[in-house]
């Protein structure tokens, strides 16, 4: 595969250590395009080794709006059903850098390890310095020891090294899309974590119209609907959800968005120091920030201040627990005190209706969605790659014209047809 | 075609001992005239000077010959130049760098070695500082290189006031100093001489190297003309232009069988094409002899082989650390430091050119069907280049407490340029063993 890829899949064995590698066959993307059509596949062909799969989407890491995401793929612990869930902020493009398009982790460790996957390496280390760590610490570690404050990190905290059935896989410092436990998985595997770093380049089959159709369709989108929008909350008004601006937007610091995507959908909250604050701070851990809608407006219905919300995000953060499913259990159980939530972290269970019902994490279901056009809007942006929250506020992202940009952008003539067949067949319908 | 291309298919039939004159074989110079018109190429044996005093700009010479297929090179350090290094060598491209640092380094002996060297018909290709080394002078070291009766206009004993970059701005010489009065691109003219062909105007980037002042009209080979929007006045204009226009930029000087070429911008320089294509044309011109067999590819011998799994072992080894180093020296990029070593001053960047010089080659060496490499040469690769790593992490880590790096920056780029000359020994000798077919045959 030449465009657009690393052309490279590792399998790696966590059990024997062995790790191979496969060339991405461009029959295989000519059949399932790419991102979930091609984890679910090699969640098919490693099926009996409980694998999980990380995969980018064909448009991932290019300059096709909104193209941040990658995604990976396993058996949820939660609904147990083969699920998928998103990879945002930088993490998802840095995979994509890092010189592989696909990785099968399959078997468990015989002890705590981390993967270090850089420009066409994975490495499996020794994880005695980072496990125990919460997830902040863990994310520094890494940093500090590799030398660089680029590398993303995709790990879990103490609730997926203890089991917990709610730990969630976090980016860096934070909390990603991952609503479905597979933080659970990591810790099963004894996998702390994935740090991802590549100075990679991806070539474009045809640069030039590529990059144009790119900057009309980013210049088409910054003047639409969403022209001004941006932080985690008025996402979530513009997709039919409850407001919480007022509430929220006086510990607001700034917006950030994840790759090259021209809405920011993240806040950053200051908690221990003045949001209006223009300089950097002096203050080691500030703040934090806001990727998940869903456990403040939990949160908030249950009368906490923005502050002890954010403060409880953020111990779910470092703890590596789903805040969406603490705050869920938190509100049936009438915990509302911050140390009471806090402390209930390690003896949280399932089940738990954040984990929702579908194959794709409910992290994007925002408002009262249509049900299927919501499914189907997951399923498109996760084979191409496209941030999913922004793909479902992008009405201009059509289909057909990712379709377009992906063709200019391979060489490939990927059909409406194929499309079409990819979803059907990651959803199910097929 | 690009000239690169065109000296790669030249030198691929070179190398099978074909008989080409230069007339044939060097095109788009306007047919210069000269006695060596005539005379058959060579495929040379080339040694690249790497050793004290170096800096990274020797590597831009590696690009120039790797792009056009002159694979026969060797790379030596002050210490290897004196233990007969330029045995059978036809070529000696001297680099930039710190001209005091490379003439101390190679002292009396050295300096005896590269003279006996040319006199017997040798090529001294200098660049920058390997254009000052030659040049007549009376400071210790320097004058044991007393070879090219040139004198330098920008010397001085009053300094000028520097515009910018005052780290790298001028250089103590006794009780006067060698100032640069500009940087980055400048425009030459050539002056019809051969070998360059008729005069033509050309390009070419200026990093501290002589403007030069000759008795000898017809050794100069081309005069710095004027500037460009991308010159960078680190002097008054005026200063600049009283300093370096006119003067020479390139000197040919015969000494016994042999020749000397000095420039002072870097012809070699991997983005100035026409540059490249003078150099390596003068080069072919004033070559020692005619077509011999390559002897490096003459040299190797069975033993020389790795295995395909040893291969595939160091070449991932060897992936894996300069990956590793290459990531913290692009976090240490980010950061406000610089070293100075020797006379010369050090920036974070030029840690990845090192790196990038062996990360760009890697592919090739994947792909090659065998690894020519000398017994015990993989081992010690590898283990360069993990310590590599280790440097680039502890300059990196004391760097973000604030602690100054001086030592580690110094033993940090010594191990660089030893494990790139480690490394590109192995990829040249496996480009020279595959090259032109002969050994597939």
């Amino acid at each position: 595969m030449e465009y657009l890829a690393s052309d490279k899949i590792a399998i790696v064995d966590l059990g024997s250590g062995d790790i191979t590698e496969e060339e991405l066959d461009e029959d295989l993307v000519l059949e399932k395009i790419g991102g979930v059509g091609i984890t679910q596949s090699l969640y098919d062909r490693f099926e009996g080794e409980d694998p999980i799969v990380l995969g980018s989407g064909l448009l991932t890491g290019s300059l096709v709006p909104g193209s941040a995401l990658s995604v990976m793929t396993a058996k949820s612990p939660l609904t147990g059903k083969v699920s998928h869930v998103p990879v945002v902020l930088d993490a998802g493009i840095e995979f994509k850098y890092s010189g592989f398009d696909y990785m099968v982790i399959k078997g468990t460790a015989q002890k705590p390890v981390y993967l270090w996957v850089h420009d066409g390496i994975v490495d499996i280390n020794d994880a005695d310095e980072v496990w125990g760590k919460d997830v902040w610490a863990a994310t520094d570690y890494i940093r500090e020891f590799m030398g660089d404050d680029l590398i993303q990190v995709l790990g879990i905290g103490k609730a997926g090294e203890s089991g917990s059935p709610l730990a969630t896989t976090c980016i860096n410092y934070w909390q990603g899309g991952d609503r479905l436990g597979f933080g659970t998985l990591f810790g099963q595997k004894m996998l702390k974590l994935i740090g991802l770093r590549g100075m990679g380049l991806l070539e474009i089959a045809e640069p030039e119209d590529f990059v144009e159709d790119c900057l009309a369709l980013v210049s088409t989108i910054k003047s639409g609907p969403l022209k001004g929008k941006k932080g985690i909350a008025q996402m979530a008004v513009t997709l039919g959800g409850e407001d919480i601006e007022d509430w929220i937007s006086p510990l607001i610091h700034r917006h950030m968005a994840c790759f090259n995507t021209p809405i920011p959908t993240n806040s950053f909250v200051f908690l221990d120091e003045d949001p209006a604050l223009l300089e950097e701070s002096k203050v080691n851990e500030p703040g934090m920030l806001l990727t998940d809608i869903h456990p403040l407006i939990t949160l908030k219905k249950m009368g906490l201040s923005a502050k002890d919300a954010c403060q409880v995000l953020k111990e779910c953060a470092k703890y590596g627990i789903d805040a969406a499913a603490v705050a869920e259990l938190s509100e049936k159980a009438g915990t509302t005190a911050l140390e009471d939530m806090v402390k209930s972290f390690p003896e949280l269970k399932g089940p738990v209706d954040s984990a929702g019902t579908s194959i794709f994490s409910p992290w994007a279901m925002v408002g009262n969605q249509d049900r299927d056009t919501w499914e189907r809007r997951q399923a498109v942006s996760y084979i191409l790659g496209i941030h999913p929250l922004f793909a479902l506020m992008t009405s201009e992202l059509t289909e057909a014209k990712l379709l377009d940009l992906a063709s200019l952008g391979t060489e490939l003539e990927l059909t409406q047809e194929t499309l079409d067949e990819v979803v059907a067949e990651v959803s199910g319908k097929s | 075609m690009d000239i690169y291309e065109r000296f790669k298919t030249l030198n691929s039939r070179l190398i099978r001992g074909e008989n080409i004159p230069f007339s044939e074989g060097i095109k788009g110079l306007s047919h210069p005239s000269g006695t060596n018109r005539d005379k058959p190429l060579a495929y040379p044996a080339i040694a690249i000077y790497a050793g004290q005093g170096a800096s990274h700009s020797w590597l831009w010479f590696v690009d120039l010959f790797d792009r056009m297929g002159l694979y026969d090179l060797c790379f030596l350090t002050d210490t290897t130049l004196k233990e007969n290094g330029l045995r059978g060598i036809d070529v000696l491209a001297m680099s930039g760098g710190d001209t005091f640092a490379i003439a101390e380094g190679l002292g009396k002996s050295g300096a005896r070695e590269i003279e006996r060297f040319i006199r017997s018909g040798g090529l001294y290709m200098g660049s920058c500082a390997g254009a000052y080394l030659p040049l007549n002078s009376s400071k210790p070291f320097l004058n044991l290189f007393n070879y090219v009766p040139a004198k330098i206009t920008n010397l001085t004993r009053s300094l000028p006031t520097a515009l910018r970059l005052k780290e790298k701005f001028c250089t103590s010489y006794g009780c006067s100093f060698i100032f640069h009065p500009v940087r980055e691109t400048v425009e030459l003219k050539t002056n019809g001489f051969a070998p360059f062909g008729k005069p033509k105007t050309l390009l070419a980037p200026l990093y501290g190297g002589p403007p030069m002042i000759l008795s000898d009209p017809a050794a100069v080979l081309a005069r710095y003309t004027g500037f460009t929007d991308h010159t960078l006045f680190l002097v008054d204009r005026k200063l600049a232009e009283e300093t370096v226009l006119g003067t020479a930029a390139v000197i040919r000087k015969k000494m016994g069988a042999g020749h000397f070429h000095l420039y002072g911008p870097h012809f070699e320089h991997p983005r100035f094409p026409t540059a490249n294509h003078l150099m390596a044309a003068a080069m072919y011109w004033d070559l020692r002899r005619g077509n011999p067999p390559c002897p490096r590819t003459d040299a190797l011998q069975g033993d020389a082989f790795l295995s395909k799994k040893s291969a595939k072992h160091f070449i991932r080894a060897v992936k894996r650390e300069i990956s590793n180093a290459r990531i913290v020296a692009a976090g240490l990029e980010m950061q406000p430091v610089q070293w100075t070593i020797g006379n010369k001053v050090y920036d974070p960047g030029k840690i990845r050119v090192f790196l990038e010089a062996i990360w760009s080659r890697l592919g090739v060496l994947e792909k090659a069907p065998r690894l020519c490499i000398q017994p015990g040469q993989d081992g010690a690769t590898m283990r360069h280049t993990a310590s590599l790593t280790s440097l680039v992490r502890a300059t990196k880590r004391d760097s973000d407490q604030g602690r100054n790096t001086p030592d580690l920056a110094r033993t940090l780029f010594s191990e660089l340029s030893h494990s790139s000359m480690l490394f590109l020994d192995i990829y040249f000798r496996t480009q020279a063993y595959h090259f032109g077919g002969i050994h597939e045959a």
